[in-house]
This record gives structure tokens, sequence and C-alpha cells, in this order.
């Protein structure tokens, strides 16, 4: 009995919601700004278990229909790719009482997941190196880079995107990634990494490794509050968006609660707390960020520019992709 | 016949639980490695391709990574019996009060977490890690030398982090030899090298074989180290499989590539094996 005990996850407790959020500060801005309202709202308690996007994907596959998440922060491509496999559960707006105040834009498709932030992948700069600020996604091949930037693998959002950026500029399509795979290429061998960790690029920065990168506002707007010398400057050729959706997983059997967290994630309190905290654009349209967010998130005319790609045609073309990457690209 | 159920008997709780939590679930991912998967669909249910491994033995770069394994297990076996053995040697027939703090010395990073051995080896082989600063102080090297996501750095870390299980083996191994076989060839008229080469190096061959055995199936299945020090551009076969099953979740690329490496390893074990025994001759 104490062996079965112990093997069970502590989601086991009856007025426990286990919510998947990907690690770092991001967990604990979920847990500052969602967690704590909602355990105050209802008396359940949250366990956060921590991943990637892909890794839940794989986990809610696994399990089939009985996950042991309730609610899943992921990207909004495999939660298209999870929905196409019928392993979640339909969003009801009826249940949720912020979903009015909620860009029309955010609700994925049958409601099958709901946009809880808008970040975007941009270039950050060290301001101390890098005296005229770089205006395009091509100042990276600027000769006084070299050996002094880096970009993403393909394996993280940011290696995909400014892929797909290129390969725009370049005349390709969602179709064609021959252009961009050709442009990429040269750059990717320049770069001191490739990274596949976020944060990887914070030591880089710091030691002066690195004057630029292809990283994430967010990301960069929380380092900098650290102390870490980085601006961002969202090209002109338009950034690429990025989606952090919440979902829930088919098989939860606290339907009702996961609803409840996802309403305090849209509410506006919740939404405001996060994006100050996290510098990353909101989806209620009872936000207005403060300026030193407003600065580093995409809002305004950086929003308007941001191109954001059918994550159904992305959840069908990444396999392909990433192959062709390792092949021609990182090999 | 009896004694030999009797061993059957012992052996029978680890074998049912090898059956139960190994053997199983090893047969439930074979299924998979034979269906068909749609990028942003799935697994197909109820397919049935041969697809998965036409193409792992068709296409040149999955051929290129399954090389690259195999030589990083065969050379950082062979660093590790030429690093071992001496030093096997040395606990084994050196001052027996010097025997426990070099045991402890072999056997202690073994007690570090893999990560945290990994990310040491980061600190110290980065661009602007220990090494290339201090060889760039002293004005040896102009640029960094690149000694991590390539065969340099995986070569180190694996190295260091398998070498204590070549080290224990060979320690029995060579502890287990009767010295008098040694001190009779000896007053035959053998030389040192002849009693080494023809009499303490064959009789410890099961025991260097067991070591190199060891080594270097953890080697190619191993995953922490090669995803820290190999990174995207330096694919493994283990770091390839992860890929597929949590990134591009493609299941039965990614259990088709397992079953090829699972295969190829107990090939290569099994061979081994044979030439050893003929080696020592105890076949």
């Amino acid at each position: 009995m104490l062996a079965l005990g112990l093997s069970l996850p502590a989601a086991a407790r009856a007025d426990e919601l286990v919510v998947g959020s990907f690690g770092g500060s991001f967990a604990d801005n979920v847990k500052a700004c969602h967690v704590a309202a909602f355990e105050k709202a209802t008396g359940s308690t949250v366990a956060l278990k921590l991943g990637s996007s892909s890794q839940f994907a794989a986990s809610v596959r696994a399990s089939a229909g009985a996950s042991d998440m309730d609610v899943i922060f992921i990207d909004n491509s495999l939660a298209v790719q999870i929905h196409n496999e019928k392993l979640n559960e339909p969003l009801s707006r009826a249940k949720l009482n912020h979903a009015g105040e909620i860009i029309p834009s955010a609700w994925g498709v049958d409601d099958s997941y709901v946009v809880a932030m808008v970040s975007a992948t941009a270039l950050v700069y060290n301001p101390m190196l890098v005296k005229t600020p770089p205006t395009s996604w091509l100042d990276l091949m600027d000769p006084q880079y070299v050996g002094k930037y880096a970009i993403g693998d393909i394996s993280g959002t940011s290696g995909l995107q400014f892929l797909l950026a290129l390969n725009k500029m370049k005349g390709g399509t969602l179709d064609n990634i021959d252009p961009g795979m050709e442009a990429i290429k040269p750059i990717a061998k320049g770069s001191v990494v490739l990274y596949t960790q976020a944060d990887q690029l914070v030591s880089l920065f710091e030691r002066g490794e690195i004057a630029i990168a292809v990283w994430y506002p967010d990301r960069a707007g929380v380092a900098a509050d650290k102390g870490l010398p980085v601006a961002v400057a969202y090209p002109k050729e338009g950034s690429v968006g990025i989606l952090p959706v919440v979902q829930i997983p088919k098989g939860t059997k606290k339907i009702d609660l996961a609803h409840k967290f996802i309403d305090v994630v849209l509410s506006a309190e919740g939404q405001k707390c996060f994006s100050e905290r996290a510098y990353i654009g909101s989806v209620n349209k009872g936000v207005t960020l403060s300026e030193k967010v407003a600065k580093i998130a995409p809002t305004g005319e950086t929003l308007d520019k941001l191109w954001f790609v059918d994550p159904d045609v992305l959840s069908r073309q990444i396999p392909g992709w990433t192959r062709r990457w390792q092949r021609e690209v990182a090999r | 016949m009896r004694p030999a159920r009797h061993g059957m008997a012992l052996a029978a709780p680890l074998a049912l639980f090898l059956a139960a939590f190994f053997v199983m679930p090893v047969l439930l991912t074979l299924p998979t490695s034979f269906r068909e998967y749609v990028p942003g669909m799935g697994i197909t249910a109820g397919s049935w391709t041969l697809g998965n491994y036409r193409e792992i033995l068709a296409d040149s770069y999955y051929r290129e990574v399954m090389w690259r394994t195999l030589g990083l297990g065969a050379a950082v076996t062979l660093a590790c019996v030429l690093l071992g053995y001496p030093l096997a040697f040395m606990i084994a027939r050196g001052p027996a009060r010097w025997r426990m703090p070099m045991m402890m010395l072999v056997i202690f990073p073994m007690m570090l977490n893999l990560v945290v051995r990994s990310f040491g080896w980061i600190a110290l082989l980065a661009n602007r890690g220990l090494v290339n600063n201090l060889l760039m102080d002293l004005g040896l090297i102009a640029a960094p030398l690149k000694l991590m996501f390539n065969l340099t750095g995986l070569m180190i870390g694996l190295t260091h982090i398998y070498l204590p299980f070549m080290v224990l083996m060979l320690v029995a191994a060579i502890q287990n030899i009767p010295r008098d076989v040694e001190v009779a060839a000896m007053t035959l008229g053998s030389s040192r090298l002849h009693v080494f080469t023809a009499i303490t190096l064959p009789l410890t061959a099961p025991g260097m074989l067991a070591g190199s055995i060891l080594v270097f199936v953890l080697t190619i299945s191993a995953l922490v180290t090669p995803r820290m020090l190999g990174g995207p551009t330096f694919k493994v076969m283990a770091t390839l499989i992860y890929d597929e099953y949590m990134q591009t979740l493609d299941w039965p690329t990614g259990s088709a590539l397992a079953f090829v490496l699972s295969g190829l390893a107990i090939a290569i074990i099994w061979a081994s094996s044979r030439l050893t025994r003929r080696w020592a001759g105890t076949a």
C-alpha cells in the first residue's frame, strides 16, 4: 500500500488541479498571477507540472485520453495537433465569465483552445556593443557581428520562426521552404551556438560573447530587469508572433475546475499581472499595458505587423522542416 | 538437473521483474515502429508498414548518425581501456594502503549527478570556458578551440563518466589472476613483458570484455551528456530517438530507430564476446 501511495502523483487528490506549465520564470509568473487567485477563489489547490510544449503533447498522447494534467499551457501549433488527434476537451464559453472580454481571434478551431498571451521572435542586442539598433533580420549578416551572434535551433520556436521570416523575405512560401533553408545555412554556420534552451543566451550576453541574437522580447525584458545589458528591436520586415494557449486534455475529471482556472488566466487581472511580470502581450481587451512593458512586448504597430502563421499548417509541416534542418543546416 | 533448477528458481524473481517492467514495455513499442505517421494528425491507427525501417536504411543522414554512434562507442571504450588498465593495475597490484584512497577517487565522480558533471564539462570546454581562456591568456592560441558540440567534447565527457565502470571491472579481473601462474612463467625464463602479454592480459580478457561491453552499451545509449555536450549539431542515435519522440512526435520512426540501435548493440556484443573468448582460450 505504501509503495502504491508513493508511486501515485500528488494529482490523485480530489480537489487538486494539475496544470502543465513551462518552467523558469514562466512558472513563477503562473504561480503569482493565476494560481494564487484561483486557489483563493475556489479553495482548491494547484500542482504545476513543468515541461515544454512538445513534452506535454507527447505526454497527452501517451496517456491517450486519460491525461494526468487538467489544464496545459502549450504552443498553438501543438494544440492544433492535439485537437487533430482528438485528445482534448472543447472549451465551453458558457463556463468562462471572461470569455466575452477576449479578442475573437484568440479562440482555436472548435474552441479547442484559447490563446493566453502574445509574444514574438525578434532581435535582441547589447546596446553597449551595438551603437545603431538593428532594423532588419539581415543585420545579423553585418560583418561587425561575425562570430558575435546566435540563433536558435529549429527545436525551439525562435529557430523555426526565424527560418520562416527569412523564407518569406526570400520569396518562399509555407509550401516551399527552399529559399529559407538556403538563406539560413550560412547564418547557422556562423552562429556562436544553435541554442536549444532560451536561457542559454543569458550567459552568452553576460560574458559579451554575443552582441546580437534572434530571441524573445519577453525573455529579454525579464533578463534586462535583472541587469542584463539587452534591448529589443522588431525588424522592419515584421516579426513572427508566438501564441502560447491554454487547453484541457481529454480525460480530466475536473472539467469545471479546469474552466475556472482558465477563467482566471483570461481575466483582466490575471492577464495584466502576467503581462507586467513577463513582458508579454495580453488577449483581454480590457488590459492596458504599462509604458515599460509596452516598449518591449508586441503592442500597437509591432503587434499589427506580427505575422501569425496558420498553426494547422505548422503542425503538418514542422516535422518535415525539422528533418531538412537536421540534414542541411545543422549537419 | 536439480542444481540447475534451483538456480532458475533463484533467478525467477529477477526474471519476472525484468519481464514485467522491461521486456513487456519494449514489446509494446514494437508495433508502433510499424505504424504510419502523418505529421499534424498523429499515428494512423491500424496501419502497417515497413516504411520506417526502409527510410532508416535508405537515408544517408540516419546512416551517418548510426556510424557516428558506433564509432563513438568504440572510441570511448578504447579510451577507457587504455586509461583504465594502468590505473586498475596500480590499484590491484600497488601498495595495499593506496588501494582504498585510489578506489575512492575512481568512484567519487559517480556520486555526482550526471547533469552536474556535464555542466562542469561545459564550464571547462565552452568557447569562453576555463580551458580556452587559459590557453588564450597564455598566448598559446588566438581563437578559442572548438571543444564542444563535436566529437572531442563527447569523447572527453563520456570517457570521464564511464571510466569508473571499466576500472572497477578490471580491478576485479586483475585481482583474480593467480599470482602463481605469473611466477611460474618467470621461473621458466619469461621476461616481464612476455608474462604480461602472454598471461596477465589474456587472463584479464573476460574482465576487459565485460568492462568494454558495459562502457560500449552505456555510451551508445547515453542521452544526457550527448544532449548537453553534443548539442543540435552533433547528434547520436539516442538524441535522435529522443527528438523523434519528444520534438517531432513521430513515435513510429523513433521506435524503429530504437530497435535498430538495440539490434546493432546486441550483434556487436555477441560478435565481440565470441572473439574475446577465442583470444582468452576459453572457447
